[in-house]
């Protein structure tokens, strides 16, 4: 039985995208079939990393117009990796992000129905192992939907004091409420933060104190990932990067947690 | 005295299996017939679906959340199924389970002697 888990932030610019696209890619480049959503609707970029023009985007599989598997494309074949990888994006336009504001709950109501119903097909007709959801930062009807449709909320922050507060809360209301397993990466940490496993150890343990939640990995803030294209995905292209290596033990760590232990 | 042999403990485990089971269908029309009022004329408000978003689902006491994420989680379940999932007894989840089909969030179907709750509309 395949698996879900929401890629999510309290706030934006924590390198949510990035972790999502890279931990999707280590999963398929380990023979595991991926889908890889972009729910955040209000500002999408996923149609940057994997540069299409679906048939139908998540929009209309949630406005109930088409199936989730119509909205899908496959983008194993530009990329060579064993397992299946698929992509639902969410629609970049002008009209579509203002017509996110516009969703009363009725809508969200259903829209959370369809994710649900959606599952169930990914995993037996598309054998789907992982269903990652790249989610809109903060509480937005879409990303709780994508936490609810979960079984692991996968929470990126930052070493900032505003960040660590808001996530400790979200953990601590949203979360806990919604009774999801929840790990924690803090990502883009100053470099010099991290010379020893010493520093290492006490800075994690700090941040899990502050969080409640020890994290699952410190990430260093690599200014050539910074500089590099979107278009480029790092698990694929640069296997020997560090970043590269963080991800595959994050993967294997999170799929030890779902009870479906890498290879 | 006579020490009851292998069988005879297992015929009335069974007994008592049986018995556990006619109490539990029981007690399921029991809790199911004072919460719907098939005669909407007598005042009394009718039993009104209308399902859950996430917010909802958040605002719901504890102990009615828990059972409702595990309907989002199977879609379609027994309060038995349920109880599985939730550790907690059968006619405790069928009691939460009616309350949330009492407040408009879930709907349920009779198959022969079981019942099935799901959400979706």
């Amino acid at each position: 039985m395949g698996k879900a888990i929401a890629v999510h932030s309290f706030k934006g610019g924590t390198g949510k995208t990035l972790i999502s696209v890279n931990l999707a890619a280590t999963y398929a480049k380990n023979g595991k079939n991926v889908c890889l959503l972009d729910y955040d609707f209000r500002a999408p970029s996923l149609q940057v990393v994997f540069k299409s023009n679906p048939v139908c985007w998540l929009n209309d599989f949630l406005d109930g117009q088409c199936s989730l598997s119509d909205t899908l494309i496959e983008a194993r074949p530009k990329l060579s990796v064993p397992g299946v990888f698929y992509v639902g994006l969410a629609n970049p336009s002008s009209t579509a992000t203002r017509q996110v504001l516009t969703k009363d709950r009725k809508w969200e109501m259903r829209a959370l129905q369809h994710l649900l119903s959606a599952k169930a097909g990914l995993y037996n007709d598309l054998k789907i192992d992982y269903l990652i959801i790249d989610t809109s930062p903060g509480v937005a009807f879409s990303s709780l939907n994508a936490i609810v449709a979960s079984d692991l909320v996968l929470l990126v922050s930052t070493l900032d004091e505003s960040d660590i507060d808001g996530t400790q809360r979200m953990i601590q209301d949203t979360y806990s409420s919604l009774e999801r397993k929840t790990e924690v990466i803090m990502n883009r940490v100053l470099i010099e933060l991290l010379t020893s496993e010493a520093e290492k150890e006490n800075l994690s343990r700090k941040a899990g104190e502050a969080l409640g939640v020890l994290p699952l990995e410190l990430i260093p803030c690599y200014c050539d990932v910074q500089r590099a294209s979107r278009t480029s995905i790092l698990a694929l292209d640069k296997p020997e990067h560090s970043l590269t290596r963080l991800v595959e033990r994050i993967s294997e760590r999170i799929a030890t947690e779902l009870g479906s232990p890498m290879g | 005295m006579k020490k009851d042999s292998p069988q005879d403990l297992r015929e009335a485990l069974e007994k008592i299996n049986r018995s556990i089971e006619q109490l539990n269908r029981k007690l399921d029309l029991l809790l199911e017939e004072p919460r719907t009022n098939p005669n909407p004329e007598s005042g009394a408000e009718k039993a009104h679906f209308d399902g859950f978003d996430v917010v909802t689902l958040l605002s719901l006491p504890d102990h009615l959340r828990k059972t409702a994420m595990v309907l989002c989680r199977l879609r379609e379940a027994s309060a038995e199924d349920v109880s599985k999932e939730t550790k907690r007894a059968r006619a405790v989840e069928s009691d939460y389970l009616n309350q949330l089909v009492t407040q408009g969030y879930l709907r349920k179907r009779r198959s022969g002697h079981k019942v099935f709750f799901h959400i979706e509309g």
